[in-house]
């Protein structure tokens, strides 16, 4: 302990001398920027500046890129909220009931709720990355496509408990975004799969045009289509900050949020978008009031907002202990140490002492910074909402295709961003939720290549689901969700799922819209 | 004044200032045809930053732009496994300002089309090369805790049990499942292929224990190799790695294999000669630099240069073998469910 106190120290002896803080200062407001536009998300914020990192020195240049990714965390929950255009692909939870909350006037705690919740979790998932980085990553290394399969496949039996209204209508929706993603060439043949010549749908379906199409694009259709301007309530500055209430009722999802999100970050490959994703369904279910959720439940903001910034520290640990990239930005930060002759690997942190201890202290410093910088955006940020429509709406329209298309500079995903948006208006009129398309379509590359990779490594015997002890666990707990799920649905129990239609109807009577 | 004789007057002082752009443009254009370049220069990495293209791209342009005294910038045009960013260039307007730093799979992919009956994304002929710029040996490599002390042992073991041995790659079909499969052939033996997407995780999935052995460019596996966590067995090289002097090449043990991750740059076809030469003088002169020689070092990438001749017959070379290897392995089927 008193060792890593020392190197702690060393660390920060690092992280603070001016130029090192300057560079987390500019990653952390360049991450802000990448994160509040839409569609624009870490990856290419950290993509675009990485040529400009060249000209640093290894410790400054994986400070700025590491802010840059953390930052990206923070700042994606602001249009979510404000707008329900998820600012980066994790924040697609954040869109449902931070949006909700806006539409009641609850823009600024939602936000302020955002930011501590991040900052939080990215503390503290700090600590746990200093603390537990070795053994923890070569836990996660023993995740390999048995595993991974059974992890997805668990993830996607959890989304009965995400759906809002009807199981089936949001089975339904899952089964839609897996099946688009099935677009694109066969991972295990070569074969190209519905890409109707088109070379850029070989990589499939991008994640980022469908959900700012589905989400954002529909709703901007959606509020042109209705008689009169929706009426969203002006936020009055003494209500900016959380009530004690509200904090009362996040403080339990922040602390879920960030262990599940650290945990599920550390896996390779896996991403701080299903961490948000489970944080969600987790909430929902352990809530007393489930049936609030969709209606500006504080939880669904708190508790995803926080899992993708703990994912984000968890990403780091298989890249810093083993050198393993356990995502593409990860892969990328570790191309930039390659840059400057640090090579990544199982004997870094020995090794490079000041460049290890010297991260996790800019990682505390980083996420000071940050709520420092967000805390008054949120007053600056809420005043958007003061802009007529008739110029908020186009002004948004224009920063949704601008950032879709920087992305990967293709016109094919704005043209995939458009016909998604037409999509989600379709669906939202006929009252169907879009979040499992976002989620199915997530999952269905990886759980497709983690179970055709496992009958590849068991010669196409089944068996290697039940035969390795974590996988059998992770189907065991999926097996044991679905058939209590099964049971309540067929006796037909008095579950939150029918007080949620009771509600519902009740609303519908009275007279209220929500769409 | 009425609104309408207004309005027609800003129409015509904007038409004045169109024509007058595009007279300028017309003058700034036909300047291009005399003098290369006299614009940004774009080299397009057909693959995210920090991979292999991406790398060695940035390195070359920099020098680059010293020597020509002109910006040139490095675009990432990705997708499709590189395909995207190839034909993008393949299709370009010849005038040397696109230039493209490609790798091995430049030779894979229109083979690979061939196979499947694809319309193809480029053909190989409307790019021409220019230089040479690394070629790294991949290097084969088993899991620690596994048996294999050298290449011999692993070949005689997987004839006993073929199918059984286990290898991860960055892809079907990518560069290093050819790379296997040329040893496959080679040895006369069969392996077990779990085709992951990328290098990187194809590397996890080795450290894991996941799989039993990968072939991988060098500067991925050192690390991993010193802190004892894999092995190297044997490289596909002409000559041992300088890093790693004990290794043997596949050459040395009997096996008439070799295997280069190499990138190289290339302009489309019908670039005209002048500009050709320019573009060859300019990266002769920017390779021979220090700035790019450091640079290269620190990602232990050795520098390969070849001239535009001596590259394009490395190239045919490759191209030779990476096509029978394509053909060798075939369309893929799914084996059946036991």
């Amino acid at each position: 302990m008193s060792e890593t106190l020392q190197n702690l120290y060393l660390g920060f002896s690092v992280a603070l001398t001016p130029s090192v803080l300057l560079y987390a200062f500019v990653g952390c407001v360049i991450g802000t920027l990448v994160g509040v536009l839409p569609g624009v998300g870490p990856l290419a914020g950290i993509s675009l500046l990485l040529p400009v990192s060249f000209g640093l020195d290894a410790t400054s240049a994986i400070v700025l890129l590491a802010g840059i990714y953390y930052g990206a965390m923070y700042g994606g929950s602001t249009t979510s909220i404000l707008m329900r255009i998820p600012g980066e692909a994790a924040s697609v939870m954040t869109c449902i009931d931070g949006y909700a909350m806006t539409r009641k006037g609850r823009a600024g705690p939602a936000l302020a709720i955002a930011a501590a919740g991040s900052y939080i979790a990215g503390t503290f998932s700090v600590v746990a990355l200093m603390l537990l980085a070795p053994p923890l990553a070569s836990f996660a290394l023993r995740f390999g496509p048995p595993e991974y399969f059974s992890l997805l496949l668990l993830g996607l039996l959890a989304l009965a408990y995400m759906s809002g209204a009807s199981m089936l209508k949001s089975l339904a929706m899952a089964a839609l975004g897996l099946l688009f993603g099935m677009i694109g060439i066969d991972p295990m043949t070569g074969f190209s799969r519905f890409s109707y010549g088109l070379v850029e749908l070989g990589d499939g379906i991008g994640v980022v045009p469908v959900a700012v199409g589905l989400f954002g694009l529909s709703e901007i259709l959606l509020t042109a289509g209705q008689p009169a301007a929706p009426e969203v309530t002006k936020p009055r500055l003494s209500e900016l900050l959380p009530s004690r209430e509200e904090w009362r009722a996040s403080l339990w999802p922040i602390g879920r949020g960030t262990v599940l999100g650290f945990l599920i970050g550390i896996i390779p490959g896996s991403a701080h978008i299903i961490a948000s994703f489970v944080s969600y369904a987790v909430e929902r279910r352990v809530s007393k009031h489930p049936e609030r959720f969709g209606q500006g439940a504080i939880e669904g903001v708190a508790g995803p907002e926080s899992a993708n910034n703990a994912a984000t520290s968890g990403a780091f640990v298989p890249m810093l202990a083993l050198g393993v990239p356990s995502g593409p930005i990860p892969a990328v930060m570790i191309a930039a140490m390659m840059v400057h002759g640090v090579s990544p690997g199982p004997l870094l942190i020995s090794q490079q002492p000041e460049l290890f201890w010297g991260f996790i202290a800019s990682m505390y410093v980083g996420n000071v910074v940050l709520l420092i910088l967000n805390l008054p955006l949120v007053g600056v940020f809420v005043n958007l909402l003061r802009v007529p429509y008739p110029f908020l709406y186009p002004g948004i329209l224009m920063f949704c295709i601008l950032g879709v298309y920087a992305v990967n500079g293709s016109v094919v995903d704005v043209g995939i961003m458009t016909a998604m948006g037409a999509l989600g208006y379709g669906l939202r009129k006929f009252d169907f939720e879009t979040a499992p398309v976002v989620l199915g379509l997530v999952l269905a590359p990886m759980m497709e290549m983690s179970f055709r990779q496992s009958l590849s490594m068991s010669s196409g015997s089944y068996s290697i689901f039940i035969t390795r002890p974590i996988a059998l666990v992770l189907l065991m707990v999926g097996l044991a969700l679905l058939l209590s799920s099964i049971v309540s649905f067929v006796r037909k129990n008095e579950d939150w799922r029918q007080r949620l239609g009771f509600a519902r109807r009740a609303r519908e009577k009275s007279q209220l819209p929500i769409d | 004044m009425t609104a309408i004789p207004h309005a027609m007057c800003l129409f015509q002082r904007v038409s004045f200032t169109v024509l007058l752009i595009l007279f300028f443009g017309l003058i700034t254009g036909s300047f291009a045809q005399e003098k290369y370049p006299n614009r940004p220069i774009t080299i397009i990495a057909p693959f995210p930053p920090g991979g292999v293209a991406d790398l060695t791209a940035r390195p070359v342009a920099a020098a680059l732009e010293k020597v020509l005294k002109n910006p040139v910038v490095v675009v990432n045009k990705t997708g499709a496994a590189g395909a995207v960013g190839m034909s993008f260039v393949a299709n370009s307007k010849p005038d040397g300002y696109n230039l493209l730093m490609a790798l091995s799979s430049i030779s894979i992919i229109p083979e690979a089309d061939k196979l499947f009956d694809r319309k193809p994304a480029y053909t190989m002929d409307q790019l021409v090369p220019i230089a040479l710029i690394s070629a790294d040996p991949t290097i084969f490599v088993v899991s620690a805790d596994r048996p294999w002390k050298s290449a011999r042992e692993l070949v005689d073991d997987a004839k006993k049990r073929p199918g059984q041995i286990s290898f991860s790659s960055s892809g079907v079909y990518g560069t290093l499942h050819m790379a296997m499969e040329m040893l496959s052939h080679a040895g006369a033996i069969s392996l077990k292929h779990v085709p992951y997407s990328g290098a990187g995780p194809a590397l996890t999935a080795i450290l894991g224990g996941h799989v039993d052995t990968l072939a991988s460019g060098p500067a991925v596996v050192i690390p991993h190799i010193k802190a004892g966590k894999l092995r190297p067995l044997a490289g596909w090289g002409a000559k041992r790695i300088q890093s790693l002097p004990d290794v043997a090449t596949f050459k040395e043990l009997g096996y008439d294999i070799e295997f280069y991750i190499w990138a190289g740059l290339f302009a489309p076809r019908g670039t005209p000669e002048p500009v050709i030469k320019s573009v060859r003088e300019s990266v002769r002169q920017a390779v021979n630099t220090p700035e790019f020689k450091t640079a290269m070092e620190k990602l232990e990438t050795p520098i390969a240069y070849l001239d535009a001749p001596e590259f394009q017959k490395f190239w045919d070379n490759d191209a030779k073998m990476l096509a029978a290897a394509i053909k060798r392995v075939g369309k893929l089927e799914i084996p059946e469910a036991k």
